[in-house]
């Protein structure tokens, strides 16, 4: 059977060049970055080479790259670093309803213990208004962290101009820029943020490695503390291999950046239009103009999402549901919550998010086999009565 | 993915071992198998106890088994209709003096329709229970069957199961023992071979009364009548006793007195001798049939936990009349009756009427 992986958000095969970029550093490129001989040496160079080209891909000096285990990592860093470096000059931070748990969790345990932690509500695309984050402003805000574009969503957040509204306040900005970095541009001047995590899996480089961009100056405590590696901002001995297909992948999608978005977002709009205008009562979630290029987010009202992802899981496309219940929680997302979405909906909704894998007879695929199901599905819904509104 | 199968199957998985070893048997088979768990949304209640059908454990559990078989394995969302077709409706029923069995209700409504019709819209052949019971076929009806483990036999509460449906469900583990089961996981490795039992309803933890409670508010206490309509004393709401109760009310009296009428009109309790709970006669209402006749001579269960008992029966319009051949003691409106032929379901219904008592 033909497969087709529709879930590049969650994940991404590692691309051939990037393994291969890794594979010395294994057996024969072995030192640990921290000795002093040369069997060190290697690896150091080999490093600081990564890093030098990972900060010129995003418009950072050399020494404002730390690399991390991920972005659950780098989030969690800035969350619990910020607060317990500002501790004394203030106990609020900003964020949004709907950033990742990596940064909603680490938020919750900071109120426990007396932080003061604004959520903002998004519009009725996911949107964070840059106005409603300056309102929120404190004397005592210590940290601003709004997400670049949301996972599961594809809604990209308008940074520059949050960044614009911290600069002024003299606030650091944070931006998880997990799902944008390598697919868009992300360029720490441009969009002036102090603090940035990416993650290396999202753009065929290998699981458990990222970084946290910490501009010069920003105070920020560790979360690890041992050997005091990276400038004693993140101890722990260095991912290596991890680091150098970090750079590899970073540098391969610096190239697939110049033709790829407009590609991919063909099909996103081919796939998009398809669903809404072969299958009745759906809905895009989230604005299409300012989406991530690879990011199909809707909901199929009355069909729940998760007995769609098994209908296509068996013709071989992966894709995921916005929601529901998984083993490690029951709930439906708190993304689609942040909008008062009914029940109903919020577990009825898909995400595809294609890839450089992703082709025309994907597509094709899922339109071939979706509205079947839904409709089959609708019929025997006890629920499901089609809606009024027209889209 | 090409190799040709005896058919889709769609196994309903709760985390435990007996749906864990029909899934395995299926897979063994030749069929091709997807797990899943209903999600019913039952979190934890006040006492914050996790509760067994559908905690993030069963779940996990669900899934390692799953992953082991190397099948998918999906969740799908019933809170909604477990809570307006099952949950509401119990304590509803309870609150009206009545002593519902929401397993019944839930394999009708839920198990072996809602989810039934989902796998077959999904273009499965099949869905799979983890029963205790079995599907066989008599003068070209499907009936369903007992399990061979008599002491495991869930037949009682798949009575309610549409007859249409019988075509597309598999009990896997028809004709083996619980003893056959455990060992069957533990020989294929499975990592629930040692979970425990659930036997109560999945979704009251601490007591019905409490359940009820905690959903409909407090029970108003009322008084308990003796059968001439005296006074003797005042019960606690009625929620809280059930028809042949005899201890926990509170009356001193020369001979045991037993609880033989709930009146939800009048809020009362009528208590009795011994001999008032029995009755020999019921009518049956909300009928499942699987066959097109009543054989004369019959077996029925009025509860889960009783012996069978000789009966005779005869359709009145869309009633059961049910004549035991030896008085019944506190046949309960609300619980199901399941008539037997032999090994086989002839059918049920919801006891609504005790006629014949002596009280």
């Amino acid at each position: 059977m033909e497969r087709g992986y529709l879930d590049h958000a969650a994940t991404t095969p590692v691309a051939p060049a990037v393994l291969e970029a890794m594979l010395p550093y294994f057996g024969q490129i072995y030192g640990n970055p921290g000795s002093a001989h040369s069997w060190g040496g290697e690896a150091r160079r080999a490093v600081e080479e990564a890093r030098g080209s990972i900060a010129a891909f995003l418009g950072a000096a050399i020494n404002e790259i730390v690399f991390t285990s991920g972005g659950t990592e780098s989030n969690n860093t800035v969350i619990k670093g910020i607060a317990e470096s500002n501790k004394a000059r203030g106990n609020h931070i900003i964020t949004s309803a709907i950033e990742h748990h990596a940064i909603l969790n680490p938020c919750h345990t900071l109120e426990r213990k007396g932080f003061e932690v604004t959520y903002i509500p998004v519009n009725n695309d996911w949107l964070v208004s840059p106005k409603d984050v300056e309102a929120a402003i404190t004397a005592k805000t210590i940290l601003i962290s709004i997400m670049h574009a949301n996972n599961e969503i594809g809604v990209i957040e308008p940074l520059a101009k949050i960044g614009a509204i911290a600069r002024q306040h003299g606030i650091p900005f944070h931006t998880d820029a997990v799902q944008t970095f390598g697919h868009i541009p992300v360029n720490v001047a441009d969009i002036e943020v102090d603090l940035l995590s990416a993650s290396a899996h999202k753009l065929y480089g290998p699981k458990g490695v990222g970084l946290l961009y910490i501009h010069q100056g920003i105070k920020i405590s560790p979360l690890l503390e041992g050997g005091e590696q990276e400038a004693k901002r993140r101890s722990s001995t260095l991912n290596v291999s991890g680091i150098i297909g970090f750079a590899k992948a970073t540098e391969l999608a610096a190239d697939t950046m110049k033709t790829e978005p407009e590609r991919i977002s063909a099909l996103r709009d081919k796939l998009i239009d398809g669903l809404l205008g072969k299958i009745k009562d759906t809905h895009l979630n989230g604005t299409r103009s300012s989406r991530l290029p690879n990011n199909i987010n809707i909901s199929f009202g009355g069909v729940e999402g998760e007995a769609l992802l098994l209908s296509l899981d068996a013709q071989g496309i992966a894709c995921s549901t916005g929601s529901a219940c998984t083993s490690a929680k029951l709930e439906t997302s708190h993304v689609l919550k942040a909008l008062a979405i009914p029940h109903h909906l919020g577990n009825s909704s898909l995400r595809f998010s294609l890839g450089k894998a992703t082709n025309d007879k994907d597509i094709e695929r899922v339109l071939a086999v979706l509205p079947g199901v839904v409709d089959r599905l609708r019929t025997i819904s006890p629920f499901y009565q089609p809606a009024e509104r027209e889209d | 993915m090409s190799k040709v199968t005896r058919g889709k199957v769609l196994v309903a998985m709760s985390g435990g071992v007996d749906s864990a070893v029909a899934a395995l048997l299926l897979c063994e088979q030749g069929f091709e198998v997807v797990g899943i768990t209903m999600c019913l949304g039952i979190k934890e209640e006040s006492g914050g106890r996790a509760i067994r059908c559908c905690d993030s454990d069963a779940l996990t559990a669900a899934q390692r088994v799953c992953d082991k078989l190397v099948i998918p394995h999906h969740i799908f969302d019933y809170t909604q209709e477990f809570t307006d077709m099952v949950v509401i409706p119990f304590a509803q029923a309870y609150a009206r003096g009545r002593t519902p069995n929401p397993c019944v209700e839930c394999n009708r409504l839920l198990k072996f329709d809602s989810l039934l019709k989902k796998a077959l819209a999904l273009e499965y052949d099949f869905l799979a229970t983890g029963h205790y019971a079995g599907v066989e076929e008599r003068n070209e009806r499907l009936f369903i069957k007992k399990a061979r483990d008599r002491r495991k036999d869930q037949s009682y509460f798949l009575y309610a199961i549409a007859p249409s449906a019988l075509r597309s469900i598999i009990f896997p583990l028809a004709e083996l023992t619980k003893e056959e089961v455990r060992a069957r996981a533990r020989a294929a490795g499975l990592p629930v071979a040692e979970r425990g039992e659930s036997q109560d309803i999945c979704f009251v933890q601490n007591g019905y009364a409490d359940f009820i409670t905690a959903r409909l508010g407090n029970a108003p206490a009322g008084d308990i009548l003796d059968t001439s309509g005296k006074k003797l004393g005042e019960h606690r709401g009625i929620i809280h006793y059930t028809l042949g109760q005899r201890s926990g009310l509170g009356i001193s009296s020369a001979q045991p007195l037993y609880v033989i009428k709930i009146d939800p009109e009048h809020n009362t309790l009528v208590v009795g001798e011994k001999r008032q709970t029995l009755a020999q006669k019921l009518v049956a209402t909300r009928l499942n049939l699987f066959g097109d006749e009543l054989p004369d001579m019959l077996k029925a269960k009025i509860r889960y936990g009783s012996a069978e008992e000789d009966c005779t029966a005869r359709l009145v319009e869309e009633r059961l009349v049910v004549h035991f051949a030896h008085p019944q003691s506190a046949i309960t409106p609300g619980q199901s009756i399941v008539i037997y032929d032999g090994e086989l379901v002839v059918g049920g219904g919801i006891i609504a009427e005790v006629l014949d008592g002596h009280g």
